[in-house]
């Protein structure tokens, strides 16, 4: 009798143990795969930010590609957590309006 | 009947008067009521409370005291732009939604202040810990707390030049007492040294008022571009831009940061030179 409960005890251990290995296993995959996704917005958005400082060196096409880019990161941004969500898309909306001025700038400049 | 037609003259002479008084005291009281106005309020008395920014939000409710942000200790470290778009701190009251747990997370206060970052070779204390009373909070949650605070504004500005008003930050920079920084590794995203942009005068409504002479250079080293336009100037074509006085008081265009952090709307030299250096209310 003794022996059967030891059995059953070791059998449970082994059962949780191996279910523990796989649920960490699970979150660490979903970890993996989320780090990229991070990484590849993140690296577009400071690509796409990071050219505010040259805005009026860009012509017209440049600038409306770089408003392009912004509206599709803001759709990537949309996933992220509550407050990542509020600062990204604060300084994407930043970044966005500055291409859009500076191109309003240069059509009115033609004018 | 010649007495009783005198008398009632001299009635009507005193009702008349009594009118024109009455008028007088009208136009006078509305008169004050549009300089009150429509003049620039003075700043608060001492430079240290000017640009103070009370954080009220949550804190009272987490039986904490509220957050004192002294603008002076700050921006004679980083630059506006820093703030302001880089770690996203809204230019408007209670629009950040700065929480202890978004602190915690590396965001708005915790951005600098997470124990590891340092300035000037020193580290910055983390914000927001877990412990209530622990020897760091009243750092920040100082309102109503006597001698929180750690920076003393007379002695920290003991040796910047000095404005008609408070510190002259630009003078402080130029000379070199002040470097604020512009960048934070892991926030901010590498960007080429900026252009300088022309500088341009603007002529105002009236003949008696100096031109502004506004400087791209001196505002966009603190500012970037994205700070100003297109939030606060909203036109990007040259001569559609309508500022006045009256928005700017009202916290618009120049008004968004003059009046409230940068030197107050009252020091007229400083945008429009020669005109009086100071209009007091």
């Amino acid at each position: 009798m003794s022996k059967l409960r030891f059995i059953a005890i070791l059998l449970s251990l082994g059962l949780a143990v191996q279910f523990g290995v796989c649920a960490n296993g699970a979150s660490t995959a979903a970890a993996a795969q989320a780090a990229p996704a991070q990484q590849s917005w993140q690296k577009e958005f400071d690509d796409v930010c990071s050219k505010t400082q040259d805005a009026m060196t860009f012509s017209q096409q440049e600038l409306t590609a770089l408003i392009q880019r912004c509206d599709a990161l803001a759709g990537r941004t949309q996933k992220l957590d509550d407050t990542q969500k509020k600062v990204y898309q604060g300084r994407l909306r930043m970044c966005r309006g500055l291409y859009a001025y500076v191109l309003e700038s240069k059509k009115n400049e033609k004018k | 009947m010649l007495m009783y037609s005198n008398r009632k003259r001299t009635k009507k002479n005193e009702l008349g008067l009594l009118r024109l008084a009455l008028l007088c005291g009208v136009l006078f009281l509305a008169n004050n009521l549009w300089a009150q106005i429509y003049l620039p309020g003075p700043p608060p008395e001492q430079p240290s409370d000017y640009g103070k920014v009370i954080l009220d939000s949550y804190s009272p409710a987490a039986g904490m005291h509220a957050v004192e942000f002294d603008h002076w200790l700050h921006r004679s470290r980083y630059t506006c732009r820093l703030c302001h778009v880089d770690i996203g701190f809204a230019m408007e009251a209670k629009a950040t939604g700065i929480r202890a747990d978004s602190n915690r997370q590396g965001f708005h206060c915790g951005a600098c202040h997470d124990g590891k970052k340092t300035f000037a070779g020193k580290p910055i204390f983390a914000s927001c810990s877990d412990d209530k009373n622990g020897p760091n909070c009243t750092r920040c949650h100082s309102l109503g707390v006597r001698n929180a605070r750690k920076e003393d504004y007379r002695t920290f500005t003991a040796k910047f030049p000095k404005a008609t008003y408070g510190v002259n930050w630009e003078a402080a920079e130029k000379a070199g007492i002040i470097k604020p920084i512009d960048f934070i590794e892991g926030v901010s995203v590498h960007r080429p040294p900026m252009q300088s942009r022309e500088d341009f005068s603007l002529k105002t409504g009236y003949n008696w008022v100096r031109p502004v002479l506004f400087s791209h250079e001196k505002h966009s080293i603190w500012n970037g571009c994205e700070l100003c336009h297109p939030e606060i100037f909203p036109t990007g074509k040259r001569g559609t831009g309508r500022y006045s006085m009256f928005a700017n008081i009202e916290g618009r265009y120049c008004g968004a940061c003059h009046g409230r952090v940068a030197f107050p709307l009252n020091n007229c030299s400083q945008c429009h030179p020669r005109a009086p250096e100071w209009a007091a209310q």
